[in-house]
């Protein structure tokens, strides 16, 4: 048997980290995308609710977006989400990184992830918005989760347990975990209204919340981070937004939570650090501690009772503040 | 040897023309050569959509796994993948013995010679080669005199190029002796076509190659002692033979690290990894001389680690290959070699050269002015099919605008006549057509005097009909080598 191998190249680790980044980007994108454009074909109502400006609060780019276009419609929101090479968050920016920062370090990875990373970018080069709104947005959508799922299932099955694939999922777990967070945020935001009317939420809701629309807004939160069904399963008393925070932020189970990132993260920082055999912590460990304190001292009604929207701006900062840690414990060379 | 049965071709090879040319697959046109005809038979039987159909197949596996090479100068699509013809190229057991032998003594001598000048120079006062000519060569590196290297092996891994002429005989056309590329095409072949083909391997007994990264890696560790770690250096994603440097140390299972990735520190070669620095002990490199160091060499290479050439001649860390070997496949040396064979060895060489005029004689420089429309004229450090001239293909003007270049820098140019290379068939479209051919095989030295080659190489084709250069830079291709078990 060969001696595990402990410590990687920093650049290699570097890129291991911004493949995982780029992929979770690319699929948390395509689901978010699709969430919105599916579910303001049915009612206006909602539509209105899950405006398109939403995406670039989520995705924090709405100064990029306002230099490059003059408007925020269907075509121009999708057009800078899934095909602007100028935004480097879209997705065929993310495809792309993603395939050069595993062909920067094929030799690391397995060659099957090589291949389907760059099998993924050359599909991805003959679709375009003209072609998605002609030919079926879903499938489009549908291709994107496909892609990304194939690479992570391959990874799993391929490459050794060890600090490439513990980079790989701790980049992919902060940006999973960083995106619920500002998908909840905007979202309770935009909802808010159309649920309680002032803007309140008191602390023992009722078992029906608002009517049907409202329903329908908190499925499509749910919907675009992949936790409808596992929602379901959790909470058989149906969906209020009180729920649908407890479960996006608090859950330990469903894999794109916040706690559940912070502790995916947490692991693959210890793996990384190798805890056993050091009593030093790396700042980037304590930062992830930290992170983890802040989401173990309340529940779902001390959030909301205090400010949903400063909580998850706090989290925010927590994981900037790990990401952060991250490069200076182990990537800057 | 019982003649095989008379299969009469009238499939793909039923207008097959070997147009006087040896052909690697075909005695004459009837005929394939005895260990050909099996394979001969079999191919002549598909039909032209059974084979285009396999060249999809091959094609979309090469685009796939991203196996490319690089093209220079041209902004758009640099990533190509190498054309890979699926018609194999087949070695006898005899040849392929007669073929191992020569290159053996010949890298041999080639370590000894290269040992020799950075030392005693006994071969340049003995006046069997001229000084000047070594002394001056543009990659002799005056400032590793007296440098000492591991078990005195300076080429650790050769690519030496083969031809074979119009009767058969294999004769070397040049050796790469600094960082000889295309090995990986040689491995990733075989496994092409044994995916795409695998009903062609039954019936013959083909030489497997796989254990090429092995041994390779074997050689790089007898470099240092103990537990050494092994690195592999490449200029980067952007250099042409970046898919090779990356596949090399995955099948190694070593670290590709780049210059930036390294750092010296009291002469001792460090990389920076997650958990801090890691002492470096051989490096495959596969970046040349010139940028190894910006501190010795080009002070504006960024690919480079500045101190690692001290630290190389402190004998803290091994280079393969090591520095100053491009003075043993120099072009105007080449003709040294058969001497070199006889000075150190004692011995007749086993393979053929190809006749070679050098432009720093006189005499000779004389003869290639006046027959230039005759021969190759070839830079004596340029390599891939650049700064070369084909006289018989060329135009007047061509001619005289590269004799002004050869008369301007006589010592930098070599002529040689044109060799009919032998050429192999190869699919275009619906039919077979004979192209030419060369061949790289790949030699592995050890510190020990162990020499290994793996059984065959990387067959180069021109597909450009009537085309005699090969390199993928110029429109070249490959095929999968079979060498036969005996």
């Amino acid at each position: 048997m060969g001696s595990p191998q402990v410590a990687m190249l920093s650049r290699h680790a570097d890129s291991a980290y911004w493949i995982g980044r780029y992929v979770e980007r690319s699929e948390a994108t395509a689901r978010m995308i699709d969430v919105h454009y599916h579910f303001g074909l049915e009612s206006g109502e909602v539509a209105k609710a899950l405006r398109w400006s939403s995406i670039l609060a989520i995705s924090g780019l709405e100064k990029e977006f306002a230099e490059l276009y003059d408007k925020e419609d269907e075509a121009s929101i999708l057009q800078f989400f899934a095909f602007d090479e100028r935004n480097p968050s879209s997705i065929k920016s993310c495809i792309r990184s993603a395939r050069e920062n595993a062909r920067s370090i094929r030799d690391q990875i397995s060659s099957e992830m090589f291949e389907c990373a760059n099998r993924t970018y050359l599909a991805y080069g003959p679709w375009n918005l003209e072609r998605v709104l002609a030919e079926s947005p879903f499938e489009f959508f549908q291709f994107v989760k496909d892609r990304t799922l194939l690479f992570q299932g391959i990874m799993n099955r391929t490459l050794m347990m060890g600090p490439t694939r513990d980079f790989v999922d701790c980049g992919r777990f902060l940006e999973r975990a960083d995106q619920t967070a500002r998908i909840l945020d905007v979202k309770y935001f935009d909802l808010l209204p159309h649920y309680s009317g002032e803007g309140v939420i008191s602390d023992s809701e009722p078992i029906s919340v608002g009517g049907p629309i409202d329903i329908h807004g908190w499925t499509a939160v749910l919907k675009s981070v992949g936790a409808y069904e596992a929602f379901c399963k959790s909470y058989s008393e149906g969906v209020t937004p009180k729920r649908v925070a407890e479960f996006l932020i608090l859950s330990r189970q469903f894999p794109a939570s916040v706690r559940h990132g912070a502790l995916r993260v947490q692991s693959c920082l210890d793996r990384i650090s190798n805890r056993s055999d050091s009593d030093k912590l790396k700042s980037a460990q304590i930062e992830t501690e930290k992170l983890l304190l802040m989401l173990n001292s309340k529940n779902a009604n001390d959030i909301i009772r205090e400010g949903l929207h400063e909580y998850l701006e706090e989290i925010g900062e927590r994981f900037e503040l790990v990401g952060e840690a991250v490069y200076r414990d182990f990537l800057e060379y | 040897m019982k003649p095989s049965h008379t299969h009469v071709l009238d499939g793909l090879f039923a207008k097959y023309q070997t147009e006087g040319f040896y052909d690697e697959l075909f005695e004459d046109l009837e005929k394939p050569h005895g260990h050909c005809s099996k394979l001969v038979n079999a191919l002549d039987r598909l039909t032209p959509e059974d084979f285009r159909g396999r060249c999809s197949l091959a094609d979309l596996t090469l685009v796939n796994q991203g196996i490319t090479f690089t093209v220079y100068g041209n902004e758009q699509g640099i990533e190509k993948p190498f054309p890979v013809d699926l018609v194999p190229r087949v070695v006898q057991a005899s040849d392929w013995a007669h073929v191992e032998k020569g290159l053996k003594q010949r890298v041999r001598a080639l370590n000894l010679f290269l040992h020799d000048v950075y030392h005693e120079e006994k071969i340049l006062r003995d006046g069997r080669i001229p000084r000047d000519l070594i002394v001056n060569a543009p990659n002799y590196r005056r400032s590793f005199k007296d440098a000492d290297v591991p078990g005195n092996v300076y080429v650790h891994i050769c690519g030496t190029d083969l031809i074979r002429d119009h009767d058969g005989t294999y004769r070397v056309l040049e050796d790469n002796c600094r960082t000889p590329s295309g090995v990986s095409y040689m491995l990733e072949n075989r496994l092409l076509m044994m995916r795409v083909f695998p009903s062609l391997f039954r019936e013959q007994r083909v030489c497997p190659i796989d254990a090429y990264p092995n041994l390779l890696l074997k050689k790089l560790r007898q470099l240092a002692p103990g537990d050494p770690t092994v690195v592999l250096l490449t200029p980067g994603i952007f250099n042409s033979a970046y898919f090779e440097h990356s596949f090399l140390a995955m099948q190694m299972g070593i670290q590709l690290v780049e210059g930036r990735d390294l750092f010296v520190e009291k002469n001792i070669v460090f990389m920076k990894t997650t958990r801090g620095p890691k002492r470096v002990d051989v490096i495959y490199r596969r970046v040349d001389d010139d940028f190894l160091d910006p501190l010795v060499f080009r002070g504006d290479s960024v690919l480079g680690v500045p101190g690692l050439v001290n630290a190389y001649r402190a004998g803290t860390v091994a280079l393969a290959n090591g520095i100053g070997t491009g003075v043993a496949d120099d072009k105007s040396v080449y003709p040294y070699v058969p001497e070199m064979i006889r000075y150190y060895l004692g011995e007749e060489p086993v393979l053929e050269q190809v006749e070679t005029f050098v432009g720093w004689k006189p005499k000779e420089l004389e003869y290639i002015l006046d027959h230039a429309h005759e021969l190759v004229i070839k830079c004596a450090n340029e390599s891939g099919g650049y700064g070369m001239l084909m006289g018989p293909q060329a135009s007047k003007t061509e001619v005289a605008d590269f004799l002004v270049q050869v008369r301007a820098n006589p010592r930098n140019y070599i002529a040689q006549p044109l060799i009919s290379l032998s050429r192999s068939p190869c699919f275009l479209g619906d039919h077979f057509e004979g192209r030419h051919v060369d061949l790289r095989p790949y030699i592995l030295s050890g510190p020990d005097g162990e020499i290994d080659i793996v059984p065959g190489g990387l067959t180069r084709v021109a597909l450009r009909k009537g085309s005699y250069v090969v390199n993928s830079s110029q429109g070249g291709g490959s095929k999968d080598t079979w060498v036969l078990h005996k």
